[in-house]
């Protein structure tokens, strides 16, 4: 093995410089595009200008909705994933437990070769609209010029912080060095932020315009990039990219587990399946919230906007949100309560009835969510009904309901991780008796207040609903939440382990759901993405610059359905082939210490795993040593 | 056969295919892609099962300066205007609204005469608000209206004149431009480079 390393270690390098390559001639490639971009003005000028171009078969906008999807599920993947891999760092760092650290570095490892292939999308995607729109981005480049300076300097930052982050992991890992490598990570999500908002900045000033006056070229592209939408898209971005990063390190796990061979590898990927879970269920319950300011805001900046996507032709597709979120929020809730029942050895009996009432009730909340307001009737049907709306189940099809049903079950997610939190330990502090009520009896009305500002709503003005009620509900859930986990966690800390939690024992379907849940977040973030460009109908920027083309209208679902299933296909199949390009080494190395003198199963099949540290003086019985922690 | 059966088709193939031979496969990764392959053509299918509504775009429309023969055909071109080009529902309402961003434009058109709103669009700076609540020299406050002359907005004069006709209609007043004060037609200028852009004003965008 010690002679293997080397070679594994100048392979990686290798496959890193190539990275680096790319990601270089895709920057530079980028950077020649831009005063491309001003100088396609001049001409445009002087001739007759082109305002759109096109290709045959596929279409101009179909391949644009390609590479722009595969790249913004790319980008969210980078910079979900630093952020998933700075906290298991920091978890790691401060428990002291090894395999944070490791799963850490196992996804850092990923993002060199995932930035090169996010940088090439955005290549691919910047000439396409250079090429098909350069009126619009003509526009848009007389705006925002300022920004796309900026934006290529946090590109050089944020690069050499990843190098830095990435090779210098073994180097900084005690003492000092290793707050140091912490700090790295908080830049690199930091500068990871901040790439992140500015092309935002141009996405909603798409959707939500403001006037520019004149003034410098700086003070113009601020005025555009502070829109309306601006801050609830980037929240809503940040959350929605810890949830990815978190549920797709779930699959990978997930899979690993399925195909696992050895008790330690099933052991590592079902607590790896775990952490994902985890951190993909902790973005996952603000994220309706984050998500309701935006619709909000979209309200207050333009009501037909609103209208549009709530009521109009793009109503339906919240029904299809409605059940990728429902599928979601069962798909997490089940891999909790699979966890119970397997890694807690005789814990089934004890929580089958709250599992199958929070199932039912699940159902129930998820049942109401995904019925229409208005239903598909026949003529007859309709006149039997009295209209499109069906006399009991129409009642379930508005806001009020949605809303309502909405904040019970992400009150109910979180009680399902408060439980598996529990699991198998026993409160010993003096006043555990008297914290259990108070959370019970913050949690009971909690949910009642929740009900009863739902049907409340009925009978209210529609601005009061959503100024008041609405965002009433909303403080409540959270407050829920800030009063139950900091309870708990207190509670739990003088609490007696009575069953300790066995890892590698989760049945093959906890894999299988693991995937799921990432197909239904990727799925979820193509829909949305259809939703808000749909949102500008026949405008490039609402209002103000209009579509002409012939692509001006916006497809029916099915169709749009379609393409996002593809698009998601696409995605899974890029991030299996970078996760396979990234422990490609790791199999020879797995492959290698097999034959060695380490004995078979000793050290998990991970990757990042540089030779010094998994070689035999590595913290390796950190993992393999009988009394497995709990994780934190 | 429509677009929708043909995807239709496509979505079951793929699910029924997948169902079938998925059992059979012991290669794990291809049973998770299969697995991925089922679940997104369930979603397809069910996507294709609901209401399939495209949204169209409206026709676009040309303004004919030969077609305009009175006042209130300018009006109604103005409103065109005012909530499309001009962008001026951008940030004001025409009664009130808690979403505006600046002032609620109803019953303008008796308030202001035609040359000083004209002057308000073209020239927004020429009257400032000065604040006297301390001492020293008044504090200036300049207006945080755009040039409505020029980019990216860029309204012609015919244009301007139309949506102050709107103004003065909708505000209840006789309108006092006519069509016979409106230009040849010419061409919209074109946008130009940020650098070109005047210096003084600072954009407020909100």
């Amino acid at each position: 093995m010690k002679n293997q390393g080397p070679s594994v270690t100048n392979h990686g390098r290798h496959i890193a410089g190539r990275v680096a390559l790319l990601a270089g001639c895709a920057a530079v490639l980028g950077w020649i595009g831009m005063p491309d971009m001003a100088l396609a003005q001049d001409a445009a000028a002087a001739q007759a200008p082109t305002a759109y171009r096109d290709i045959p078969y596929i279409g101009s906008r179909n391949l644009v909705w390609i590479i722009a999807q595969l790249h913004l599920l790319l980008a969210g993947f980078v910079l979900g994933v630093p952020i998933f891999a700075w906290l298991c760092e920091i978890v790691g760092w401060k428990s002291g437990d090894k395999r944070y650290d490791k799963v850490a570095k196992e996804f850092t490892k990923l993002l060199t070769s995932s930035y090169a292939t996010t940088a090439l999308f955005g290549g691919i995607l910047l000439f396409l609209l250079i090429g098909f729109y350069p009126k619009l981005m003509a526009y848009l480049t007389d705006i925002f010029f300022p920004s796309f300076l900026v934006y290529c300097c946090l590109f050089l930052v944020e690069t050499a912080t990843l190098y830095l982050y990435w090779y210098g992991w073994d180097a900084m890992a005690e003492g000092n060095g290793k707050k140091f490598h912490i700090f790295l990570g908080f830049l690199l999500n930091v500068f990871a932020f901040f790439i992140m908002i500015v092309p935002n900045s141009w996405a909603t000033f798409q959707s939500s315009p403001v006037v520019i006056s004149e003034g410098s070229d700086f003070a113009r592209a601020w005025a555009a990039t502070w829109n309306p939408t601006w801050w609830p898209v980037n929240i809503h971005r940040l959350i929605a990219n810890v949830v990815l990063g978190g549920y797709i390190c779930g699959a990978y796990a997930g899979i690993r587990y399925l195909s696992a061979r050895s008790q330690e590898e099933r052991y590592h990927y079902d607590w790896m399946g775990y952490v994902g879970n985890f951190i993909g269920v902790f973005g996952l319950l603000p994220l309706p919230f984050a998500g309701y300011w935006l619709m909000r805001e979209i309200y207050q900046y333009n009501q037909q906007m609103g209208i549009t996507l709530m009521g109009g032709f793009l109503s339906w597709l919240f029904i299809l949100q409605a059940m990728l979120i429902g599928v979601l929020f069962l798909g997490s809730n089940y891999y909790f309560w699979l966890g119970i029942t397997h890694r807690i050895p005789g814990s089934e009996g004890q929580y089958r009835k709250p599992i199958m009432a929070m199932l039912i009730i699940l159902l129930l909340c998820l049942g109401v969510w995904m019925t229409p307001h208005s239903l598909v009737a026949s003529l007859e049907e309709a006149q039997k009904m009295g209209g499109t709306h069906h006399p009991l189940l129409g009642v379930f099809g508005v806001m009020s309901a949605k809303m309502t049903v909405s904040n019970l079950m992400v009150l109910v997610t979180f009680m399902s991780f408060i439980m598996y939190w529990r699991a198998g330990k026993e409160d010993t502090a003096g006043w555990a008796r008297a914290a259990k009520a108070l959370m019970g009896g913050v949690l009971g009305l909690a949910a009642i207040a929740v009900i009863v500002l739902g049907v409340w709503g009925y009978f209210v003005p529609a601005i009061i609903r959503i100024n008041y009620f609405s965002t009433s509900q909303v403080g409540i859930v959270i407050f829920v939440m800030l009063t139950i986990t900091p309870l708990t966690a207190l509670l739990l800390k003088s609490a007696k382990t009575t069953t300790e939690m066995v890892w590698g024992k989760m049945p093959p379907r906890a894999g299988y759901a693991l995937v799921l849940n990432a197909v239904m977040v990727i799925l979820l973030m193509t829909l949305m993405g259809y939703a808000r460009s749909s949102s500008r109908v026949h405008w490039h920027v609402y209002g103000v610059m209009r579509d002409s083309s012939p692509y001006a209208f916006s497809p029916a679902l099915g169709y749009a359905a379609a393409l996002m299933a593809l698009n998601t296909f696409l995605f899974c199949m890029l991030v299996a082939f970078i996760f396979w390009v990234a422990t490609m080494g790791d199999k020879a190395k797995a492959a290698a210490s097999s034959k060695g003198s380490v004995e078979p199963g000793t050290i998990p099949a991970m990757a990042g795993g540089s030779p010094a540290l998994d070689g035999p003086e590595a913290p390796v019985t950190e993992i393999d040593a009988p009394e497995r922690k709990r994780p934190v | 056969m429509s677009e929708v059966v043909k995807l239709q088709l496509i979505g079951l193939c793929v699910v029924g295919l997948g169902t079938v031979i998925l059992p059979f496969i012991k290669g794990q990764f291809i049973r998770v892609l299969g697995f991925v392959a089922i679940v997104l053509g369930l979603f397809s299918l069910v996507a294709l099962a609901v209401p399939q509504m495209a949204s169209l775009p409206p026709a676009e429309e040309s303004i004919n300066i030969a077609d305009i023969k009175t006042p209130t055909d300018m009006a109604t071109i103005g409103q065109k205007i005012f909530f499309s080009k001009g962008q001026c529902a951008l940030c004001h309402s025409i009664g009130p609204s808690e979403s505006a961003r600046c002032p609620d434009l109803k019953g303008i058109g008796a308030k202001l005469s035609r040359e000083f709103i004209f002057e308000s669009l073209t020239e927004p700076q020429a009257y400032l608000y000065l604040d006297y609540r301390h001492e020293g020299i008044p504090k200036e406050y300049p207006a945080r209206m755009p040039y409505i002359n020029k980019n990216p907005i860029g309204l012609s004069k015919n244009e301007i004149l139309s949506v102050i006709a709107f103004l003065q209609q909708m505000s209840g007043e006789p309108i006092s431009v006519s069509p016979a004060e409106l230009d040849l037609p010419r061409a919209t200028p074109a946008p130009v480079k940020a650098a070109d852009a005047g210096t003084l004003a600072v954009a407020q965008a909100r």
